[in-house]
């Protein structure tokens, strides 16, 4: 049997609720902390099997949203370390020494962890539709536009390509002045926050393109303040073209060490919309 | 919890396997799954989810993706 790895915490967990979800779950505890596991038949993980399931996507789902509701239900409880999908061990002894060789960085992290949330905010933006906002509000498109409906034809035609390019400057200029902002000022509602890969559209299936993938830190007697800021950030809802989404609260998956190298950008940073 | 803000609907598996896939400690087990590209999951389980899913959604809003809440 191998052990695989949802989360750590440093509260002995009651899984009655998430053995719902696993029925094989438990957990192993040393140091004081407690690894919530379950174990899992060494044969879907084995070389060839584990080729075979992780090209079946029903498999990967099934597994990640599991990994995901179990880890909910402990975070009910306690402050949690959620480990990335897919860790598995040979057996108890060798689960042990990893909280060995962590507890350290594991209690410090559910230390710092303590009374927080981390809630996610995606923007979405409609160009097209942002456009239009623009081509109304902005005075030199209304005054190009003006130009064109008193210019001749040829004429009108070349100030139609100057008000392109124009409206791409003007958008490229709201878009990134919408997310610095709205970055910075989320900021100031929660204790640490992470940017991460805008995902593409052929991801995300949104009309709108990801412009901005954050992850926040929200101290819980914040959470309010929190929300209520993205409430107020999120543009006059969809006529604007801009959306900006709220979801939470997460296990702190963007918030613990050690964490995915290639995950996220210093959180200082400007953001740059090309 | 007893805040306003909560998860209320249901999240998106996009929204999950965002944090599960890319993020979360990671500790070398003795085995550690590495889903190499995570783009072409996402992918795959958009076109695996729109032949599953009912027509409702699809006829409700023929523009949103099956991942998303659609309210």
């Amino acid at each position: 049997m191998l052990i695989y790895v949802y989360c750590i915490t440093n509260k002995e967990p009651n899984l009655n609720g998430a053995k719902e979800l696993v029925r094989g779950l438990y957990f192993i505890s040393e140091q004081g902390l407690y690894a919530v596991v379950s174990e899992e038949k060494e044969e879907e993980f084995d070389q060839a099997n584990l080729e075979k399931n992780l090209s079946n996507l029903e498999w990967i789902k099934q597994l990640a949203v599991l990994h995901e509701k179990v880890i909910e239900q402990i975070m009910e409880q306690a402050g949690v370390i959620p480990f990335k999908f897919g860790t598995l061990f040979n057996n108890e002894q060798n689960l042990k020494a990893m909280l060995v060789e962590h507890e350290d960085e594991f209690k410090t992290d559910l230390d710092q962890l303590a009374d927080k949330e981390e809630w996610g905010v995606k923007v979405y933006c409609d160009k097209e539709k942002l456009k239009q906002t623009v081509d109304v509000q902005n005075e030199e498109i209304k005054k190009i536009d003006d130009e064109i409906n008193a210019s001749s034809p040829g004429k009108a035609f070349i100030l139609k390509k100057k008000k392109e390019e124009l409206l791409d400057v003007v958008l490229s200029k709201t878009l990134n002045t919408y997310i610095q902002e709205s970055f910075d000022q989320l900021g100031q509602h929660c204790e640490e926050s992470r940017l991460n890969r805008v995902l593409p559209k052929e991801v995300t299936g949104r009309k709108g393109e990801m412009i901005l993938n954050a992850a926040y830190l929200v101290a819980k007697d914040q959470v309010t303040r929190f929300n209520q800021e993205a409430d107020r950030l999120n543009p006059d809802g969809k006529e604007k073209g801009i959306s900006l989404d709220v979801s939470g609260p997460w296990p702190p998956y963007n918030f613990c060490l050690p964490r995915a190298k290639s995950r996220g950008l210093s959180a200082n940073k400007k953001i740059n919309n090309e | 919890m007893n805040n306003v803000y909560n998860k209320s609907k249901e999240v998106s598996l996009l929204e999950i396997l965002d944090r599960v896939l890319e993020a979360g400690v990671v500790i070398s087990g003795d085995i550690v799954i590495s889903v190499a590209n995570v783009d072409l999951v996402y992918l795959g389980l958009r076109a695996l989810l729109s032949s599953v899913e009912t027509m409702e959604k699809l006829s409700g809003s023929p523009k949103i993706g099956p991942l998303q809440e659609s309210t």
